[in-house]
Order: C-alpha cells, then structure tokens, then sequence
C-alpha cells in the first residue's frame, strides 16, 4: 500500500516539478511549485515525518509560495515577454545538466539498495524527537542558527529602511 | 569554542549599542572587542578538544586560523571608523553584520559536523549578501549583492545535496565517522553515490573561493561592492573557505584524496590560467583584484592537492601573507578612489609623486602579491610549490610558477601608472587610520618575509 502511494506521490512530485520548469505564465508555474510543494510534504509523511511534513507546508507551501505570488504580481511578470537566452547557452545548460542526470542514475543503479534499509517503524520524525534531538545532540546548531536568522534580520532592515535625509 | 561564543555576544553588543546611543564610540569598542577576543582565542591554543557532542573540535588548525581570521576582521573593522563616517546612523547594523560574518568564519575553521559547516558558510555567505548589496542607490552595488544572492543559493543547494548523499551512504553527518566509512571500505567498495556527494560539496566550496570555472560572480561582486567590503570579501572569505576545504579534507575525505586530485588539478590550472591571463589586461583596479584572488584561489588549490605533504603551515603561510598585501593595498586604493571620484586603474596616476608615502606602500603591497622576495608572498609561493613537488606534482607546480611570473607584469602594471604616468591636480588626502592600517600590513608582509618560522612551526 505504501509502495503504490510512494510511486503516485514520486509521479505526482516529478511531473509538477517539469510543469513548474515548462509553464509559459509565471503564475502557474508558481502555483504547480505549490503542488510539488505538497506532494514532497506527502512523501516525508510515509517516512514518518510529520513535524517535517507540517512545517514544509507551512513554511514553503504558505509563506514562500505567497511571497512569490506577490512578487510575480507586483513586480507584473505575468506575460511572456522574458527574453530568452541564446541557444549555445540552452545548449551548455541542457548538456551539462544531462550529465550530472546520468551520473546520479548511473550512481543509483549501481548502489545496493540493502545499505538503506532504515528501521521500519522509526519515531525520529516526531515532534517530541526532533525537540529532543535538537536540544540535545544538535543543540549547538540549533543556537548557532539564531545568528544566522538575527544576520537576514537586519539585513532586511538594512536594505529595506527609509534614509532620514 | 569561547572565541565563537565572545564574538556571537559581541555582535549583539553592536545591535544594543544603537539603543544606548553608543554609535559614535562604536568603533573602538568594537575593535577593543575583537582585540580581547584574539586574547581569548590565544588562550585556547592548548586548551583544544571537541564541544558540544563533537559540534566544533578545537586544535591548533582552527585556533591559528581563527587568529589570522580576527586580525583580518579587527583591520576592517578600524577602518569602518572612516569609511561609514558620512553613515553614521547605520553603522551599528554594519558592524553587527561585520562581526556575524566573523562568527561564520570561525565556526567553518573549526566545524566537526556537516551542520556546523553549512551554518559556517551560511552565516558568512547571507551577512556579504547583504554588505555587497549595502550600497542601496547604486545600481552596481544592488547587482553585485543580487548576483552574489542567487549565485551563493545555487551553490548551497549542492553543498546540501552532496551533505545529503553523503548522509545517505555513511549515514552521518560527523567528519569523523565519515572518514572511518572510508577507512573501512576500499576504493571499490565506496559507494558511488558517496563520490557524487564529495564532487558535489567541492562544487560549492570551489564556488565559495572563486576558483575557475566558478569563478564567473567574483569580477561583478568585487566590482559593484564597497570596496572595504570589497577587501573584506577578498581576504575573509577565501582564508574561511580555504581552512574548511583543508579541515574537509584533511580530517573526512583523506581516503579519497586520490580519487578527487585530478579535478582539483583541473580547477587548479584553470584558475591559475584564467585568473592570470584576464587580470592583464583589466581597467578597473577591484576588477583587477578579483581575477588575481581567482589565481590565488589556484596557488592555494596547490596545498589542498598536496595534503599528503602536509601543508597545513604553508597553506596558513600564504594565506596570512595574501591577506596582509591583500588589505595593505586596498587600505591604500580606498582613499585614492574617494579623492579622485574614479575606481580605475587611471586613479593611480602620478600617486608617486602626489603623496609618495601611500604608493610606496601600494608598491610593497603589489610585490608581495607578485611574489617577489622580502616579502611573505614570495615565501607563500615557496612553500607551497615545494610542498607540491614533495608530493610528486612537478607539472602542476612549473604550471603554477610560469602563470605566477606572467601574474607579476600586471601586479607591475598598478607600480609603473603611480611613478610612470601623469597625474591630474586633484590631491590625494588619506585619514590617518587608512595610513596606520597600510603601514601596518606592509611591516607584516616584511616581517613574515623575514622571519617565516614565526608561523611556519605552529601548526
């Protein structure tokens, strides 16, 4: 049962993900990223993640997702007039890009799949788990990053704030 | 660890400051501050280990980096005094970002664990964002910080994807057990995807100290950004980058050394070729700057592919004497650029006759960016190729030494415009601070020509 949803969420996941790269009009792109979005949330639920799960939602699928919304619409982007780029730059993209593409699958097909097998009924996805965790072996990142978010702070104040004079 | 915590509380310092009304004292607080950190930091040298469940690990490496790093960030930060003099009313937010950025330096000399690394180079890479774009009504700046953004968040994406795939096959993120995975397997038996996941943080590390073939932001970022940050980028980011890449490396990747030489071989020359061919025949003196960091990021690509030679000291060496010549001669351009309203090459006109003081000192800076014997550029150079040959890479190192004579005739080029060439009559005025800085690196760059054992033995 689980297997079947995994391959209709990884189905679902990949083709918004090429819709996301293919749409023409900005603003459905950004709404199949929301689709993508939710699919990627599903797939950490059948890992047993769902303090993962929600907060993705919440953060990607609401915060960002309406931030990008407002600024496809105020900066107006909703048309297709974006230039493209010259074609031996697509070229380059599309070579390289391909590349790295094979790599990985090649990578894949040749790793044992055994390497993987996590425990089946893994609790680690918990929100008491993760509030353990973090509090404990990952206690320094969790503080270290508070100077990180403390550093975009004011860096948006810094670029955002009226001059007096 | 007590270096990083005093920092991160320093900074905050910085945010209270503004509320205290502090702003006019700022500066030297703040270098107070810094100056009493590198104390600490001193303090620590015997006092190694790990802390905080093997978050950071304290050894000789990351507190003698950790030093190079404050001194660094202590010669900006005085010269902010000057430099923000005419923004006063936001200078408590630029120091505070200043010392953030420390902060994330210090965390990626000293990080044990893939998290800590990524928080390292995001602390530092979000705060110059941020400084590179700080110059609000310039259309140069906004696009130097918009294409450092977008470029730097590309690059975190394969740094979280080569963490990620590396976590998938070792199934941890501590250096050390990923190292015993590869002591524990041989070349056949490592997983492919461990391979993918070394080659993809190497992407965004080699991004991160501008080596070619990633090296297409750094001219547009040096170019459009303040030139104090300008400096700052050039010197604190590329030794941060370094000292990780070596930590990453020298304490995890050892095993797979061999496996990732002949990339690293590759970016080298291309960076040395690139950064040195592109640096002649540049006009705009942070362009200028910006391709010859790209063939010092090739240099000290060098140490890395060397790492059986251990060349932990040479590669410190270098890095300190590329960063003295580095600010030396940007505490000089700075008030040449303010005083004659102009970023190019042409600002350095007739400077050897208008204030002979300032070029001597742009003069000794470029030599001991060229390489030329007293001063610690040369040595830097020295000690590295060595070490390489030691190694067995002698193509790579006549490689090295051919682009670093060609590299000199541009370093040249800024000497022959200040003594050769005929000025205008704007006069060239200089604070005293920016005097007292160049002077400063200068005597270093001399004093480590001289005396190389100071920091050769440390580490």
């Amino acid at each position: 049962m689980t297997q079947y949803l995994f391959y209709l969420l990884a189905a679902l996941s990949v083709i918004s993900a090429l819709l996301v790269v293919f749409s023409k009009v900005p603003m459905y792109s950004v709404l199949w990223l929301v689709v993508c979005f939710f699919t990627i949330a599903g797939h950490y639920i059948i890992l047993n993640a769902q303090f993962l799960a929600i907060v993705h939602i919440i953060v990607y699928a609401g915060a960002i997702m309406v931030l990008f919304l407002f600024v496809v619409m105020l900066l107006n982007l909703n048309k297709e007039n974006e230039q493209h780029k010259n074609n031996w730059i697509r070229f380059a993209a599309v070579v390289s890009g391909g590349i790295l593409f094979l790599t990985l699958i090649a990578a894949m097909r040749s790793t044992e799949v055994l390497a993987y097998n996590l425990p089946p009924k893994s609790e680690i996805g918990f929100v008491q788990n993760v509030g353990m965790k973090l509090f404990t072996d990952f206690v320094l990142p969790f503080e270290i990053s508070s100077i990180l978010f403390l550093s975009a702070m004011i860096g948006a104040v810094v670029l955002a704030k009226k001059d007096k004079n | 660890m007590n270096t990083l915590i005093y920092t991160s509380c320093l900074g905050l310092f910085c945010l209270l400051a503004e509320i205290l009304n502090l702003r006019k004292l700022l500066v030297p607080l703040v270098v107070l501050g810094i100056t009493v950190i590198f104390g600490v930091n001193y303090m620590e040298w015997n006092q190694g280990g790990s802390f905080y469940n093997d978050m950071l690990r304290i050894d000789h490496f990351s507190v003698a980096f950790s030093a190079l790093v404050l001194l660094v960030g202590m010669l900006i930060l005085v010269l902010t005094a000057d430099y923000y003099k005419n923004e006063i009313h936001h200078i408590s937010d630029y120091l505070a970002i200043l010392i953030f950025t420390l902060c994330g330096a210090l965390i990626m000399l000293s990080f044990s664990n893939m998290a800590m690394l990524f928080l390292g180079i995001e602390i530092l890479s979000i705060s110059l964002y941020i400084m590179a774009g700080s110059k609000r009504f310039e259309t140069k700046s906004n696009e130097a910080g918009f294409k450092y953004f977008l470029m730097g968040a590309f690059a975190s994406g394969f740094l979280l994807f080569g963490i990620a795939l590396i976590y998938g096959v070792t199934n941890s993120f501590h250096l050390e057990k990923i190292g015993m995975y590869i002591m524990n397997h041989d070349a056949t038996t490592i997983s492919p995807l461990f391979y993918i996941g070394m080659m993809l943080m190497l992407v965004a590390m080699l991004f991160k100290v501008a080596a070619a073939p990633f090296h297409f932001w750094s001219p547009d970022v040096y170019e459009g950004s303040p030139a104090l940050i300008t400096a700052f980028m050039s010197t604190l980011v590329k030794i941060a980058a370094f000292g990780a890449l070596y930590r990453l490396f020298a304490t995890c990747f050892v095993g797979t050394l061999s496996y990732a030489t002949q990339t690293l071989s590759i970016v080298s020359v291309a960076s040395l070729a690139i950064g040195n061919f592109t640096a002649l025949h540049q006009t705009n003196f942070k362009r200028l700057m910006a391709y010859s960091g790209i063939s010092h990021a090739g240099y000290l690509l060098l140490a890395i592919i060397a790492l059986y030679a251990n060349t932990a000291s040479a590669l410190f060496y270098y890095s300190a004497g590329y960063a003295f010549a580095t600010i030396g001669a940007f505490a000089v351009a700075i008030p040449v650029f303010h005083s004659m309203q102009n970023e190019g090459m042409d600002a350095f006109n007739g400077l050897g006759k208008k204030n002979p003081l300032l070029a001597a000192l742009l003069t000794m800076s470029m030599l001991s960016l060229a390489g030329i014997p007293p001063f610690a550029g040369f040595l830097g150079k020295y000690y590295i190729f060595s070490k390489a040959i030691a190694a067995g890479h002698v193509a790579l190192t006549l490689i090295a030494v051919i682009a670093s004579m060609i590299g000199a005739y541009y370093y040249l080029k800024v000497v022959l415009a200040m003594y050769t060439k005929d000025s205008n009559d704007k006069t060239i005025e200089a604070s005293p601070l920016y005097i007292m800085v160049a002077v400063f690196c200068v005597a270093m760059s001399l004093v480590l020509g001289l005396f190389p054992n100071m920091l050769m033995g440390l580490i």
